[in-house]
């Protein structure tokens, strides 16, 4: 009894042990992978970064009005972006090669699977990325629009634009990344059908005060000719 | 520069008519009496010079009005021309820049020694003043003729406030109206203007000859020189559109300031340019003005476009500008050192794109009202003489942060106190 137990315990060891070896160059194939992927990765980054720097990126990006970019990239430099976005790619294509080297079924099909997966995960990005540029455009337009009109709620209507185009972005991300597709419609249907009610109910009770205070100066006006401002600009 | 191809039939009439020595063009809405006036005012020029009139194609009568004229071997003759009435609906600053650059394509075209254009309103443009812009181009060899109007307290305050003291500042002239609008200009001017095509780009992106007229006539060593003439009428103030005239306004400018960098920043000092015709004194209005609106709008910016602020003005200008809008109505003043500041740090800002341009350019609308609300309530009931001692002292404060503004420019990362 006590023997066969023994030989049951040897038998398993033996086994994972097999098994842990024949796993063993597919690790250290990984591991070599990644960090193959990383220095190369940073070598890339670093001449991608000077090649960027010497065709002057950031200031071409700034010509082209799109000083939004770099306000979203970090240290206000669109060509760190770049680079750093270029060194994620090689780093995870190094990944993906040491998960392939496993040489077992499952891999090459998780591999298959993401090579799949990768231009939803960029479309997704991007729009992400042109939404985001969008909202926070389209939100400084209403505010310094509003503010300009002497609104109260400026930075509030901003805010709710800034948050419809978000929410607009997200939900077509996620839409792209096939990621619970009738959840995002749903809860995408609530938030802005939500946020468009929020806005319409704020603005209609703020425009209340406008429009009697309209219609007050209105008749000041017709009551006296000597309201207008003497102040000519131009 | 770039000339802008003609239609058809104004190459016609150029055709028709050979060349000119001068060329008038008519940029405001012409009636006919005025025209009339100019008329009979140009043909008494000395040298009877050939002049052209251009009209707007489209107001012009349909029937040739200069007919009668070439019968009589008249000197002067009206043009019908395209593109030279404003449109006053739309973008007023972009059309106006079109109708210049009309009328500096039909003096490269008739092959005239200079041009007068007339941009006020008829009904303020008295015929004398063709004359006087005209003059100094004839016989005293200018290059540019800036008029001086006869100005009131509350009236050209873009052009006091930030164009005149910065064009003085910049490029070391004293000229009271360096945008004009009636200006008088020569042929070798308008043939060193920088090239301000209107097509592509944002409104506020556009190179505009009418501000660049001064600097470009300035950098280039040509003759500038200034008319005493009246008061011209200024257009009501249409508040729901002020923050686009200033962005049309200013950033034209700020482009110059750009192109003409190396030049402005040898300039060490400011003088008096040559002036012709005497002074002309207005009645200014007396009593108080109602800043409470200019100021509440000063102060909800800065409630609001703290974020934008903070992005071109340095942390001492916010602090000062949030002490500025907790003062009283009545004790509102904006000094002259932190309007400078302001001004110099958007040019940068507009330099450096650190946001897009026309945000940054009507962002800045609420510091301008602050600056006029101060101006009024200084001004409110003093003469015409503190009028030009208080202008006089903001384009000294404009001179003075000249310093700043070089050492932000040349090193915008190193410099920001």
């Amino acid at each position: 009894m006590w023997g066969q137990i023994k030989q049951a315990l040897a038998q398993s060891t033996a086994q994972f042990l097999t098994r842990l070896a024949s796993l063993l160059p597919g690790v250290v194939a990984l591991i070599l992978a990644l960090l193959v992927s990383i220095t190369l990765g940073c070598i890339l980054a670093a001449v991608v970064r000077r090649l960027l720097a010497a065709i002057q990126f950031d200031q071409l990006l700034a010509r082209w009005s799109l000083p939004s970019l770099a306000e979203l990239s970090p240290a206000n430099s669109p060509a760190l972006l770049v680079s750093r976005a270029i060194a994620a790619l090689v780093i995870v294509a190094g990944f993906l090669i040491g998960i392939a080297a496993f040489d077992a079924e499952w891999t090459s099909l998780f591999v298959r699977s993401v090579f799949a997966y990768i231009p939803n995960v960029l479309g997704a990005a991007l729009v992400l990325l042109v939404g985001s540029m969008v909202a926070r455009f389209l939100g400084r337009s209403v505010l310094i629009g509003a503010v300009n009109l002497n609104l109260q709620y400026a930075r509030f209507v901003s805010v709710g634009v800034k948050w419809l185009v978000g929410v607009l972005a997200v939900a077509m991300a996620l839409e792209h990344l096939r990621i619970a597709p009738g959840i995002v419609k749903l809860a995408f249907g609530i938030l802005f059908g939500g946020i468009v009610f929020t806005l319409a109910l704020a603005v209609g009770l703020g425009s209340k005060d406008l429009v009697t205070k309209s219609l007050e100066r209105d008749a000041r006006r017709a009551s006296s000719e000597n309201v207008e401002e003497p102040f000519r600009h131009v | 520069m770039e000339v802008e191809p003609i239609e058809q039939q104004a190459q016609q009439k150029i055709e028709q008519r050979e060349t000119a020595d001068l060329v008038i063009g008519i940029v405001a809405e012409p009636d006919s009496e005025s025209v009339t006036a100019i008329r009979d005012t140009v043909r008494t020029l000395p040298g009877s010079p050939r002049v052209a009139i251009l009209i707007d194609d489209k107001t012009l009568n349909p029937q040739p009005p200069d007919s009668e004229a070439s019968q009589a071997g008249d000197s002067t003759f009206l043009v019908p021309w395209p593109k030279l009435t404003p449109d006053a609906a739309g973008t007023p600053m972009l059309s106006m820049a079109t109708a210049y650059q009309s009328v500096f394509a039909a003096c490269e075209e008739f092959g005239a020694q200079g041009c007068c254009v007339v941009a006020s309103r008829l009904e303020s443009v008295g015929p004398e003043w063709v004359r006087q812009l005209l003059l100094p181009l004839l016989g005293n060899g200018m290059d540019l003729v800036a008029p001086r109007y006869a100005r009131r307290k509350f009236e050209g305050l873009l052009n006091s406030s930030i164009i005149a003291p910065l064009t003085r500042c910049l490029y070391g002239k004293r000229i009271h109206n360096p945008m004009g609008p009636d200006l008088g200009i020569s042929r070798r001017l308008s043939q060193k203007m920088p090239a301000t095509n209107g097509s592509g780009g944002s409104a506020v992106s556009r190179g505009n000859p009418l501000a660049s007229v001064a600097p470009a006539a300035l950098c280039n060593g040509l003759q500038v020189c200034e008319v005493n003439i009246g008061a011209r009428i200024y257009a009501p103030t249409d508040w729901t559109n002020i923050s686009s005239i200033i962005a049309q306004v200013l950033s034209p400018i700020f482009i110059d300031m750009e192109r003409y960098a190396p030049c402005w920043q040898r300039t060490r000092t400011s003088v008096s340019v040559s002036a012709f015709g005497d002074p002309v004194s207005v009645i200014q209005d007396e009593g108080s003005v109602d800043i409470s609106r200019l100021v509440e709008s000063f102060q909800l910016a800065n409630r609001d476009l703290q974020e934008i602020w903070g992005l071109v003005l340095p942390p001492s200008t916010l602090v000062e500008l949030r002490k500025l809008s907790r003062q009283p109505v009545e004790q509102f003043r904006m000094s002259d050192d932190l309007w400078v500041r302001i001004v110099y740090d958007f040019a940068l800002g507009h330099r450096l794109r650190i946001i897009n341009r026309d945000h940054l350019l009507k962002s800045m609308t609420p510091l301008y009202l602050a600056w006029v609300a101060s101006f009024a309530q200084a001004l409110a009931s003093s003469a015409e003489s503190t009028l030009e001692q208080r202008l006089e002292r903001l384009s000294v404060a404009y001179e003075s942060g000249r310093p700043y503004l070089v050492s932000r420019w040349r090193w915008p990362d190193r410099f920001n106190p």
